[in-house]
């Protein structure tokens, strides 16, 4: 078997996966009807299908920098769908409920396309590296299975685990990831601009490579799940800050407008 | 009355066509001047070459990576925090830096056991 693909698909599945199911338990709590994940899934599948296979071209757009622009676009948007989806979760009883449960459904769908879009046109592009050489293909598929099975069972692990707690603090806990994870979206994006020279590149703010280094085992699963960087730069120091702070003062900003709109209209 | 309105648009014009003007050729200049000095990485069956390259210290560099194989490659560093896939046959640009002096090892994903390399800042 080939250890690589293990790795790679295990690595990408556990990205999108954990990220899943905690979106799962918040659309299992808030009773989001209908086939949101089912469906949000195959388009996820197909768009990192299509990604993949014109990457080619969209590599060559603004000087070799399409990749991370599309990329990066991606993650600031997973991250926006994440503040709305904070802000629905944490004001959810202040929500008229029809309306609220088809805009969660969206968000929560989007959310799922565009983590399976990022992390899936990956393992679509190793596997396409293979399609001329058969018996490599099978190997590799094969070894990808595994890799897949565990990150799902990760996944599906992590979605118990979240279930099985009491509602306050399993909404705690969905809050506290969703937010990480989009911090880690913003750490990422950024990155990524400064990698083709959109933002400016400055030295290292500070290295926690001594405490946790990126390359162990622990450090690319804090990576993988929640952008984990050991040496930032200035800006993505600044970005993972603002982005991570940006949330609770919208969840928060959003409670008290609704909470101050619902005493207003009692009074009239 | 009109004539003298017609004037005065016609100087604001040409003032912002100058402004315009100036601001564009001192941005290529300072481009110019301040572009990032380029190197080129190739990937042949799955192996960098050069294994090891040399830049200078604290200087933003351009590298230029050339995948000559048939099949797709991740340049991927957690010490230069890189990461990008270059299709088999192609090529793409990453820039990196400024860097303190130092060893900064980068690897290819797809193939880790045999795509290793190092870049030296000096």
């Amino acid at each position: 078997m080939l250890l690589n693909a293990i790795v790679i698909v295990l690595r990408e599945t556990l990205e999108a996966g954990i990220l899943m199911s905690v979106l799962l338990t918040v659309g299992r709590q808030l009773e989001i009807q209908g086939r949101w994940f089912a469906v949000a899934l195959i388009a996820g599948i197909a768009g990192s299908f299509l990604y993949a296979r014109y990457l080619g071209a969209i590599s060559q757009w603004f000087d070799y920098a399409g990749q991370e622009v599309v990329n990066a676009l991606l993650q600031y948007s997973l991250y926006w769908c994440l503040v709305v989806i904070c802000v629905l979760s944490f004001n959810w009883q202040k929500l008229p409920l029809p309306s609220s449960r088809h805009v969660m459904a969206t968000f929560l769908g989007i959310s799922v396309v565009l983590a399976c879009v990022r992390e899936g046109s990956e393992i679509m592009i190793f596997f396409l590296g293979y399609l001329t050489d058969r018996d490599v293909m099978v190997k590799a598929m094969t070894s990808g299975f595994v890799g897949l099975m565990i990150g799902v069972s990760v996944g599906a692990l992590c979605y118990y685990i979240i279930m099985m707690q009491r509602k306050p603090i399993s909404r705690i806990i969905q809050l506290s990831l969703m937010m990480l994870v989009a911090g880690g979206m913003v750490i990422q994006a950024t990155q990524l601009l400064v990698q083709v020279d959109w933002l400016p590149s400055t030295e290292p703010v500070w290295n926690t490579s001594f405490f946790l280094s990126e390359s162990s085992i622990i450090g690319q699963l804090v990576y993988a799940i929640f952008g984990y960087e050991a040496s930032p730069t200035q800006i993505e120091a600044l970005m993972y800050i603002g982005s991570l702070l940006l949330i609770p003062v919208i969840v928060i900003g959003v409670h008290y407008f609704l909470k101050s709109r619902r005493v207003s209209s009692e009074l009239t | 009355m009109i004539k003298n309105k017609v004037i005065l648009q016609s100087r604001w014009v040409s003032t912002l066509r100058f402004c315009v003007f100036t601001v564009l050729m001192n941005a290529v200049s300072i481009g110019a001047v301040w572009a990032a000095p380029t190197f080129t990485l190739e990937i042949k069956n799955h192996l960098f070459y050069p294994a090891e390259i040399v830049i200078p210290a604290n200087t933003k560099v351009r590298l230029r990576v050339i995948n000559r194989d048939d099949t797709p490659e991740e340049f991927e560093s957690y010490e230069l925090n890189r990461e990008k896939v270059i299709l088999g046959n192609s090529q793409t640009v990453i820039f990196v830096g400024p860097l303190p002096p130092g060893e900064y090892p980068f690897f290819g994903e797809f193939n880790i056991s045999t795509a290793q390399g190092k870049i030296i800042a000096r």
